[in-house]
C-alpha cells in the first residue's frame, strides 16, 4: 500500500497530539474524506467571497465602473457571501440558493473574462501590443479567479453536512450501496467526498490563472524584489503536481500537498509584503484608500494562497470511482 | 479615410454645410473649451449654428504626433507683442489654434473654483466679485464633470468638498514626490486627479496609457478636449464647424445689433457669415482683439466697449516651477504631467500678509521644456547644460499655481503691427503688483520646502506664468464690465462673450472646467430664451435652470457613486 | 579647422568621438520606432535623416553662429556622424519665419535679433581679442559668451543697448535646446523614453525602466578644464528680473 496522506496524518496526530486534539484532527480528516463538510465549506465560501468582493470592488473602482456591468461581480459577491452564510445554517439553503448563486457568479466570471479580453483589445495597439496591454489593461484572468469562491460554493452545495457523517456500520452498507450499478454519477461522488481528481484539475487551472497574474503584475514592477519570483516559480510547480495528481494517487498524496502548502505559505508571505508595500508608499497610512488602490494588490497573494488551499483540499479527499 | 478622433472615435460624417448666404441662428467665433460646449448644446437644442475656427480641424491620427517639437502647431503661433514689467510668454504656454483650442494641449487639471473665488472683493477687499455665486455654477460643475468626465479622488477636501465621477489615476514619480513631501510636512494632498483624463474607457475613448504627452495633444483620446468630447455630438446634431476661418470683424447694424461676422477663409478670401446672434469665444487675447478690431462708428473704442474695460483686467496665474534633483531615478516623463495636487494654501490667510493663495501641482516637462527650465532656473548653458540634462531622469518638478489679482493695467490692446491676415495684432501688457509678488514669493518657498521634505538633494525654481483669463469681464455694472452674468454684452443685446475672458477673478484653480461650466450655463440661458434673443432687447436675468437632457452620449449611468 | 575641447572622465580619459554620450549605453529610442504611430515615426525619422540646407544666413553668418552654438550647446564629445544639427534647425525656423506666438516689445523680430546678435558677438571678439569670433580659442569664445550669459557684455557693444542681452540669450539658448533635445540621439543620451503611442508606459513609479529602456550606469565626468560654462556650484541663476519661462507646464 502506497503512502496515503490522510492515513499518515491520522497516525501522526494520534501519535504526537494529546488525545482531545488528535480526536479533533482525525474527525476533521474523516469529515473531509466522507464529503461531510458542507457547513465548513459554506463558511469558507462566505469569507472568501467577502474578500473577493472587496477586491473586485476596488479594482472596478479603479476602472470607474465605466460600464454598469462592472457592478455585477460586486453585487454577486455580496449575494454569494450571504448565501454561503445561509448554507452554514441551512442545508436547504446550501443545496438551493447557494448552488444557483454560485452558478450565476461563475457565469458572471466567464462573461467578465470576455469583457476583459475585449478591454485589452480596445486599448491603443490592442493585441498587437500584447505585453503592454495585458499589463496595463483590465486584468485578464481576474474574472476567472474571482470565480474561485463561487466554484467552492457550487462544490459545497453538493456535499453532505457535518452531522451526516455515518457511523461505521452504515458506512459499510453505503459502500456496498455505492457499488451498485447506476449509483456513481458525479453528484454522488461529490456527496461522498470523492472528487480528488476533479479538484486537482481545477487546481491546475486556477494555479495557471493566478500564476499568470503574479507574473505580469510583478513584471510590471520589474521584479524589484527577488521574492516576487516565488509565486511565478511556484505556480508551475503546483500546476505540475496537481496535473500529476489526476493521474497518480501517489502524487496526489505527496507532491500535491507539498506544493500546495508552499503556495499557502507563499501567499501568506506575499500578503505581508504587499501590506508592507502599501504602508511604505508615499503618504503611507495617511492615504489608506489610495494606497490600497494603487499599492501592491492586497488580496492578490491571498488568491494565490487559495490555489494552495484547493490543492491541499484535493489531496485530503477521496478519488473518484472508476 | 474617416476623420479620426483617437484610435476608435471618428467624426460623424457628413457635416452639415450652410449655404454661403444663409443666415444662421448663432455664429460662434472660436471652438475651444467654451466654443465646443456651446455649439454642442445649441445644436442639440435645434438651433442653426456655425462656428468659425481660425485653426485646422484636427484629425488626431494624422495631424498629431507623439513628439514635443512637432506638436508646435497646436499653439497659437501668430505674432503677438508682449510687454510690461513682467511680460507674459504667449503661444505654447496658453493658447491653442485649431478645433478644441487650448483644451487640446492643456494638462487637464480640472479642479473647481472655491466658493470664495466668487466673492474676492467682499472677503478680501481686492479684485472683484462675480455676478454669480459658486452655488449658481455648482450644478454645471457636476454635470460637466460627468460629461468630460473628470477622474479624481472620491473625496476632494478643499473648497466645496466633492467627489469625482471617475476613479483616480495611479501616481507617477513626480506625484510620489509631491505626496511624500506634503505628507512629511503635514500638508494634505490628493493623488490621481482631479484631471480630465480617463481612468477607464468612456464610449469610444480609451483609458489613459500614461505616456506623458498630454501637452502635445492626446492621440489616445483619453485626455478630454472639446474636439473629442463635445464637437462630435455637435456635428451629429447639425452644427457646422468652419476650420481655417479667421474672424476679422463683427458687423454692426444700424439698429445697434450685430448681424454677422467677417472672416478670412483658408484661401485668404474675405467672407461674411450672416447670423442672428453672435458668440465670441476666442479666449483672453483673441476675444478682446476681435472686439477692438471691430471698432466702428458708435463703438469707436471697440465693440461693446462703452465701459472701456474690453482688454483690461487680464490675468495669468503665477506658475513657478520648482525642480528638485533626487539621488534615485524619477523619470518624470512618465504618467500625465497632471496627477497630484494640494490646495491647502488656496484661501486667504491673513498671517501670510497677502490676499488669496495658490495651489501646488505636479508638472512633467519633456526634454525640451525641461532644458528651457534649466536655462532659466539654473542659468545652465554649454557643458553645464549638457551635464544637468544628463540627469533629466533624476529630477522632479512641482508647480505653484498662484492667483494673480485682476489689475486694470494688465491688458490687451492693439499694436500697430499687422499679422498675415492684415489684422492688427494684440499687444499684451502684464505687470505684477505688490500682493502678487508676495504671494509668488511665499508660494515658491513653500513648494521648495515640499521638495526638500520629499528628499531632494538640490532644489531650484523658475518663474513663469500659466493660463490666461479676463480681459472682457462679466459683472452687474455696465460701467465696469463688458458682459452680464450670462455672457451677454451690456452694449449689444445679441452679442455674447463666452470664454475665459469673462472671468472677473481666477482663483488658483486651472480655469478649463470653469470655462466649460460657464459655457453650458450660457447655453441653457440662450436655449431657454429661444427666439427672443434674436428679436428682443429685453434682458432677463433670471437663472435659466439647468438642462440635463442636452449632454453628449455616455453621460448617463456613468461613473461611480460619489461621497458628495 | 577644428576647434574643440573635450570633457573627461574623472577616472581619466577624454570623452571624444562618442556615438552616444550619457549614462544609458546601448539605449536607442529610434530602435523602438516600430512601436510608434505612423505620423510620429515620419516626423522623427525625417528629423534624423533630412537636414535642411542653410537658406537664411549668409555663409559668414552661418560660420559665426555655428561657432557660437558649438560653445553654448557643445557637442565636442560626440562623434562627427552623431553630431546633432542645431544651426540648420535654427536657420530653417528663421527662413520660414516660424514664430513662437509672441515677441517681447523691446525685442526686434527674431530674424533681425539673430543677425544683429551674432554681429555684436563678433564685434565684441574683435574689440577684446582683435580676432574674429570664429578664430578665437575655445576658452576666449566662452569668455565672451559667459559675459552675455551673465547679462554684462564684456566689452560693451552698442547693439546690446538696442536689444536686451538677456532676451537675446534666452532666444538663442531656447532655440538651441529645441533643436538638440528634440533629437532622438539626445533622448538616448538623457534616457528619455521618446514617442509613446500606441505603446505607453507600464512602470510609472520608482524610476523603473520599461522593458525596452536601459538602467542608468553613472560615471563622473568633468567639462573641459578651461571651460567656464559649467554650472555655478550654488546653482543660483543670474537674476534677470523679468525673465520668465516659456512653454506649457500646467
Amino acid at each position: 500500500m502506497s503512502f496515503v496522506l490522510t492515513t499518515a496524518l491520522e497516525r501522526g496526530a494520534k501519535r504526537n497530539l494529546p488525545a482531545p486534539l488528535a480526536a479533533v484532527a482525525t474527525s476533521i480528516l474523516e469529515h473531509l474524506r466522507e464529503g461531510c463538510f458542507q457547513r465548513s465549506l459554506c463558511f469558507v465560501v462566505a469569507t472568501t467571497s467577502v474578500a473577493s468582493g472587496l477586491e473586485v470592488g476596488y479594482e472596478h473602482y479603479k476602472g470607474s465602473y465605466s460600464n454598469p456591468i462592472m457592478y455585477t461581480p460586486v453585487a454577486l459577491s455580496g449575494a454569494l457571501a450571504g448565501s454561503g452564510l445561509l448554507g452554514v445554517f441551512s442545508g436547504w439553503g446550501a443545496r438551493t440558493i447557494l448552488r444557483w448563486v454560485s452558478v450565476a457568479t461563475l457565469a458572471d466570471g466567464i462573461v467578465g473574462f470576455g469583457f476583459h479580453v475585449r478591454g485589452v483589445a480596445r486599448k491603443p495597439g490592442g493585441w498587437s501590443l500584447p505585453i503592454t496591454n495585458i499589463v496595463m489593461g483590465p486584468p485578464i484572468f481576474a474574472p476567472l479567479l474571482f470565480g474561485t469562491s463561487a466554484y467552492l460554493g457550487l462544490m459545497a452545495s453538493y456535499l453532505r453536512r457535518e452531522e451526516e457523517l455515518p457511523r461505521l456500520g452504515r458506512r459499510i452498507r453505503e459502500i456496498a450501496g455505492e457499488l451498485a450499478p447506476g449509483y456513481s454519477d458525479w453528484r454522488t461522488d461529490l456527496r461522498y467526498g470523492r472528487f480528488q481528481k476533479h479538484l486537482a484539475k481545477v487546481t491546475v487551472l486556477w494555479a495557471f490563472f493566478s500564476g499568470f497574474e503574479a507574473l505580469y503584475s510583478h513584471y510590471k514592477t520589474n521584479f524589484r524584489y527577488k521574492v516576487q519570483w516565488t509565486p511565478v516559480l511556484l505556480a508551475p510547480l503546483l500546476m505540475a503536481s496537481a496535473a500529476g495528481a489526476t493521474k497518480s494517487p501517489r502524487l496526489a498524496n505527496t507532491a500535491l500537498p507539498l506544493a500546495s502548502t508552499l503556495a499557502l505559505i507563499d501567499g501568506a508571505i506575499g500578503f505581508y509584503f504587499h501590506a508592507r508595500g502599501i504602508v511604505r508608499r508615499p503618504g503611507g497610512v495617511k492615504k489608506p484608500l489610495y494606497n490600497i488602490l494603487y499599492g501592491p494588490p492586497i488580496f492578490a497573494p491571498l488568491l494565490f494562497a487559495a490555489c494552495g488551499f484547493l490543492g491541499l483540499m484535493a489531496s485530503l479527499l477521496r478519488r473518484e470511482r472508476k | 479615410m474617416p476623420h479620426r478622433l483617437g484610435p476608435m472615435q471618428t467624426l460623424p460624417s457628413p457635416m452639415r454645410r450652410f449655404a454661403e448666404n444663409e443666415t444662421v441662428d448663432y455664429c460662434i467665433v472660436g471652438v475651444g473649451s467654451a466654443g465646443g460646449v456651446l455649439i454642442q448644446r445649441l445644436a442639440r437644442a435645434g438651433f442653426r449654428v456655425v462656428a468659425l475656427e481660425a485653426g485646422p480641424f484636427w484629425d488626431t491620427e494624422k495631424d498629431w504626433v507623439s513628439d514635443e517639437k512637432s506638436s508646435h502647431e497646436l499653439y497659437w503661433n501668430d505674432l503677438r507683442i508682449t510687454g510690461g514689467t513682467h511680460p507674459l510668454a504667449l503661444g505654447s504656454n496658453n493658447s491653442g489654434k485649431g478645433v478644441g483650442g487650448g483644451s487640446v494641449h492643456w494638462a487637464a487639471f480640472a479642479p473647481r473654483f472655491h466658493p470664495s473665488d466668487f466673492r474676492v472683493y467682499t472677503e478680501d477687499g481686492v479684485g472683484a466679485d462675480w455676478p454669480i455665486s459658486y452655488w449658481d455654477l455648482k450644478p454645471y460643475y457636476e454635470l460637466l464633470e460627468r460629461e468630460i468626465p473628470i477622474a479624481g479622488p472620491a473625496w476632494f477636501p478643499w473648497g466645496d468638498p466633492h467627489g469625482h465621477p471617475y476613479g483616480p489615476h495611479p501616481l507617477g514619480g513626480v506625484g510620489d514626490v509631491l505626496v511624500r513631501g506634503c505628507t512629511r510636512l503635514g500638508i494634505r494632498s490628493v493623488a490621481g486627479g482631479p484631471v480630465a483624463i480617463l481612468s477607464a474607457s468612456h464610449g469610444d475613448r480609451p483609458h489613459c496609457i500614461y505616456r506623458g504627452f498630454c501637452l502635445q495633444g492626446c492621440k489616445v483620446g483619453a485626455k478630454a478636449s472639446t474636439l473629442i468630447t463635445h464637437v462630435p455630438d455637435a456635428i451629429t446634431h447639425g452644427a457646422e464647424i468652419r476650420a481655417h476661418s479667421m474672424a476679422s470683424r463683427i458687423s454692426l447694424c444700424d439698429d445697434g445689433r450685430v448681424d454677422g461676422v467677417v472672416y478670412i477663409d483658408r484661401e485668404g478670401n474675405e467672407r461674411f457669415q450672416k447670423s442672428r446672434a453672435i458668440i465670441v469665444a476666442g479666449y483672453a487675447i483673441e476675444t478682446p482683439r476681435l472686439l477692438l478690431n471691430s471698432a466702428c462708428p458708435g463703438h469707436r473704442h471697440g465693440l461693446a466697449n462703452s465701459s472701456g474695460t474690453v482688454g483690461k483686467y487680464l490675468m495669468a496665474q503665477a506658475g513657478n516651477v520648482v525642480a528638485g534633483r533626487f539621488d534615485q531615478l524619477i523619470r518624470l516623463y512618465k504618467a500625465p504631467p497632471a496627477h497630484a495636487l494640494s490646495e491647502e494654501f488656496y484661501e486667504t490667510d491673513k498671517r501670510r500678509g497677502f490676499a488669496r493663495g495658490f495651489a501646488v501641482q505636479t508638472v512633467g516637462p519633456l526634454p525640451v521644456a525641461f532644458a528651457k527650465q534649466m536655462i532659466a532656473a539654473m542659468g545652465a548653458w554649454g557643458w553645464g547644460l549638457r551635464s544637468v540634462m544628463m540627469d533629466y531622469n533624476h529630477w522632479a518638478t512641482i508647480g505653484v499655481l498662484g492667483e494673480i489679482l485682476p489689475w486694470e493695467d494688465n491688458r490687451v490692446e492693439l499694436a500697430e503691427e499687422k499679422d498675415q491676415y492684415g489684422l492688427r495684432v494684440a499687444k499684451v501688457t502684464f505687470n505684477l503688483h505688490n500682493n502678487d509678488k508676495k504671494l509668488i514669493e511665499f508660494g515658491k518657498k513653500k513648494v521648495m520646502e515640499i521638495m526638500w521634505a520629499a528628499g531632494a538633494k538640490q532644489v531650484v525654481q523658475e518663474s513663469r506664468f500659466a493660463h490666461l483669463v479676463g480681459a472682457a469681464r462679466m459683472g452687474n455694472d455696465p460701467a465696469t464690465s463688458v458682459v452680464d452674468k450670462f455672457g451677454r454684452s451690456h452694449d449689444i443685446p445679441n452679442l455674447f462673450i463666452c470664454d475665459g475672458s469673462t472671468l472677473p477673478t481666477q482663483g488658483s484653480a486651472n480655469p478649463g472646467l470653469t470655462i466649460q461650466a460657464l459655457a453650458a450655463r450660457t447655453a441653457d440661458y440662450l436655449i431657454k430664451h429661444g427666439d427672443a434673443i434674436f428679436f428682443s432687447n429685453h434682458r432677463d436675468l433670471a437663472e435659466p435652470g439647468i438642462r440635463y437632457d442636452l449632454s453628449p452620449p455616455y453621460t448617463r449611468f456613468k461613473g461611480i457613486p460619489r461621497i458628495a | 579647422m577644428s576647434r574643440k575641447s573635450f570633457p573627461f572622465r574623472s577616472t581619466g580619459g577624454e570623452l571624444r568621438d562618442l556615438d552616444q554620450p550619457g549614462y544609458y549605453p546601448g539605449y536607442s529610442t529610434l530602435a523602438q520606432q516600430k512601436s510608434w504611430d505612423d505620423a510620429t515615426r515620419k516626423a522623427v525619422t525625417e528629423r534624423v535623416e533630412k537636414t535642411p540646407p542653410i537658406r537664411f544666413f549668409s555663409e559668414e553668418e552661418a560660420a559665426l553662429l555655428g561657432a557660437v552654438i558649438d560653445r553654448v550647446m557643445p557637442q565636442d564629445d560626440r562623434s562627427e556622424a552623431r553630431t546633432i544639427p542645431v544651426l540648420l534647425v535654427i536657420d530653417e525656423r528663421l527662413f520660414k519665419n516660424a514664430l513662437n506666438g509672441f515677441r517681447y516689445e523691446n525685442m526686434p523680430p527674431d530674424q533681425e535679433a539673430y543677425r544683429i546678435g551674432i554681429k555684436a558677438i563678433d564685434e565684441m571678439a574683435r574689440s577684446r581679442f582683435k580676432q574674429h569670433f570664429v578664430d578665437l580659442t575655445v576658452h576666449r569664445q566662452e569668455l565672451i559668451l559667459k559675459s552675455l550669459h551673465d547679462g554684462n557684455p564684456d566689452p560693451e557693444n552698442a547693439i546690446w543697448r538696442r536689444m536686451p542681452v538677456h532676451r537675446f540669450w534666452a532666444l538663442l539658448m531656447e532655440d538651441c535646446v529645441t533643436a538638440y533635445y528634440a533629437h532622438p540621439w539626445a533622448w538616448d543620451e538623457i534616457g528619455f523614453g521618446g514617442p509613446a503611442y500606441p505603446r505607453g508606459y507600464m512602470r510609472l513609479e520608482n524610476g523603473l525602466p520599461e522593458p525596452w529602456e536601459k538602467p542608468e550606469q553613472r560615471y563622473d565626468w568633468n567639462a573641459p578644464v578651461d571651460s567656464v560654462s559649467v554650472l555655478d556650484k550654488e546653482g543660483a541663476p543670474p537674476e534677470h528680473g523679468s525673465l520668465h519661462g516659456h512653454g506649457g507646464s500646467h
